[in-house]
């Protein structure tokens, strides 16, 4: 008995060191390291590195570019808010009650864009809303309406970049959240019916309240995920411009880091990021109760 | 009157179809235009004088068939990484009882959404120090980072039931016999349709290439298709939605066969 107990110890270790080593190298150590480079004033290639303190934390709410940058963020999570959450949840309530027929249709194909590169996104949607050569300035045109060029206004640039990542992820959020309506026990729906309820009435008494957990996943996902998404596009298409208009926490702790070489200054955003990141994590723990935990 | 309404929201889906595959269509299409009929005849989704000319000169340009290896490569590696490490790591917290599974299993999965920039700058420091900047090993490796995998299998696990697996252990048959025989055979459209998923993600994928791969010769096809789109304006559209029809037919083709399967597996990954 003891042998087969430490035979399966053995087996236990074996079985997931090759998970465990890949998340302590590639990210448990990295995470630290990115903690110890925020008090550092160091530009990724020298030999030394400046003890700076907090420095590199507080130039973050005090600079001017910085605060832009936090600010934008945070429009960035209203807009994606809208255009990937509340649209495709709206959407997902319709297909499951409020139609019958081609149920299945509809989310093989809303998925099919997901299939695709966020570069080809990018590429397609500078295509259409082309100020000169695009489809969508040429139809404007026979009204006699000129598309601005909307990369040199902030507000454009970024409700377009959003719509680039909306286009993407519409389908798969619509596929997750139509799963969660799918798993409503079928007699509350059929009760409903029986006493005559009206469909709305029904959708906003019972099926909200009872999907609240898949509904807050999906939520948690638009934002950390969404504004990951959003870096493809705004690299590809605005490099954060007109003047930092268009970038975000995101793609403001890449440009430090990679392209202006203050490593500090990133590494400080990226912490900042992780704990807003830890706060969302813990919400979705006690919110969506059970999730984690099916290894029982 | 509900057949009157329910064909009213039937207008509204079929143009959200429209608005999402439209653009996929006319991408297509335009691929096969010079690029003065791109220009007049646009919206023509039929072109007026087909030609290949996009596609040859893309294969003067750059190196196609090189760009589609060094893509394929590095998903290939992502994706037999993941599916190997993410089964063995399911099957411990399925069928071994050990202290602390609910807090590895917690922290393993909690890693899934952590966001790139809180690690990009030390995986770069630590690819570059082991020599990996502009191979397909060292843009794998960062990807390799994801414990999906382990909730994939957990879940599609659920389905054999535990007493059979309990039974084959009292009998004295080892875990990797079981891991072999048993749950691999029986998993096969769950790993099929994870590792479609893991490869199609790879594929796609644009942030780590663009930190680690600078050397044009290890280029995958998003960072090709980069070069080919100017934010000054001037992009050639024609020649990027040839590059761009390239890159969708292997996803494509992967989604025509397994789309059942993939949509299942993307449905599991938000339940609890």
């Amino acid at each position: 008995m003891n042998s087969s107990g430490s035979k399966n110890k053995f087996l236990t270790i074996a079985y997931l060191s090759p998970t465990a080593v890949i998340l302590l190298v590639f990210m448990v150590i990295p995470i630290l390291y990115t903690l110890y480079l925020s008090f550092f004033d160091w530009n990724l290639i020298s030999p030394t590195k400046n003890f700076v303190g907090l420095e590199n934390y507080t130039s973050i709410f005090t600079d001017s570019v910085n605060r832009k940058v936090l600010l934008n963020t945070i429009v960035y999570i209203l807009l994606l808010l809208i255009l990937n959450f509340i649209i495709p949840y709206f959407i997902s309530l319709i297909v499951k009650f409020f139609i019958n027929k081609m149920k299945n249709s509809y989310k093989i194909i809303f998925f099919i864009p997901s299939l695709f590169s966020l570069v080809v996104g990018a590429m397609l949607f500078s295509w259409i809303m082309n100020p000169i050569s695009g489809p969508v300035a040429f139809l404007m045109r026979h009204f006699g309406v000129a598309l601005p060029n909307w990369t040199n206004s902030s507000a454009m640039a970024i409700v377009m970049l959003c719509l680039i990542t909306n286009w993407k992820v519409f389908g798969y959020n619509f596929v997750l959240l139509l799963t969660g309506l799918g798993s409503i026990p079928q007699n509350i729906i059929d009760a409903t019916k029986i006493d005559s309820i009206p469909r709305w009435k029904m959708v906003r008494d019972i099926v909200l309240p009872l999907n609240k957990s898949i509904a807050f996943y999906v939520l948690i996902l638009t934002i950390v995920q969404g504004l990951q998404y959003v870096f493809t596009p705004i690299s590809v298409i605005t490099q954060g411009g007109p003047y930092y208009g268009s970038s975000n926490i995101f793609y403001h702790t890449y440009l430090n880091a990679f392209v202006l070489y203050k490593t500090g200054n990133a590494s400080a955003l990226a912490v900042i990021t992780f704990l807003v990141f830890l706060i969302l994590l813990y919400l979705e723990m006690k919110f969506v109760e059970g999730r984690m935990g099916n290894c029982e | 009157m509900n057949k009157f309404r329910e064909g009213g929201w039937h207008i509204l889906l079929l143009l959200i179809c429209l608005v999402l595959l439209l653009p996929v269509v006319f991408m297509i299409s335009n691929s096969f235009k010079t690029l003065q009929d791109s220009y007049h005849s646009m919206l023509q989704i039929i072109p007026l004088h087909p030609t290949f000319s996009n596609y040859t000169t893309l294969g003067r340009q750059i190196d196609l068939l090189r760009l589609i290896w060094n893509t394929f490569f590095m998903a290939a590696i992502v994706t037999l990484g993941k599916l190997i490490t993410g089964l063995f790591a399911a099957y411990a917290f399925k069928y071994f009882s050990f202290k602390g599974k609910k807090w590895i299993y917690l922290i393993f999965v909690s890693t899934i959404f952590v966001p790139f920039t809180v690690i990009m700058i030390p995986n770069y420091l630590v690819i570059s120090k082991i020599n990996l900047l502009n191979t397909a090993p060292g843009v794998a490796l960062p990807q390799m980072c994801d414990a999906t995998g382990i909730m994939l299998f957990l879940k599609a696990m659920d389905k054999i039931p535990k007493s059979l697996i309990e039974s084959l252990k009292i009998d004295g048959i080892s875990s990797h016999m079981i891991l072999k025989d048993i749950i691999i055979p029986i998993l096969r459209p769950s790993i099929i349709s994870i590792g479609a998923i893991f490869f199609i993600n790879s594929w796609n994928e644009y942030v780590w290439p663009t930190l680690i791969l600078k050397d044009k010769s290890s280029f995958t096809l998003p960072l090709a298709l980069q070069n080919y789109i100017s934010s000054e304006g001037g992009t050639n559209f024609p020649l990027a939605m040839a590059l761009s029809t390239i890159m969708i037919i292997v996803p494509l083709f992967i989604y025509l066969i397994f789309q059942r399967y993939i949509l299942n597996s993307i449905s599991n990954s938000g339940l609890k």
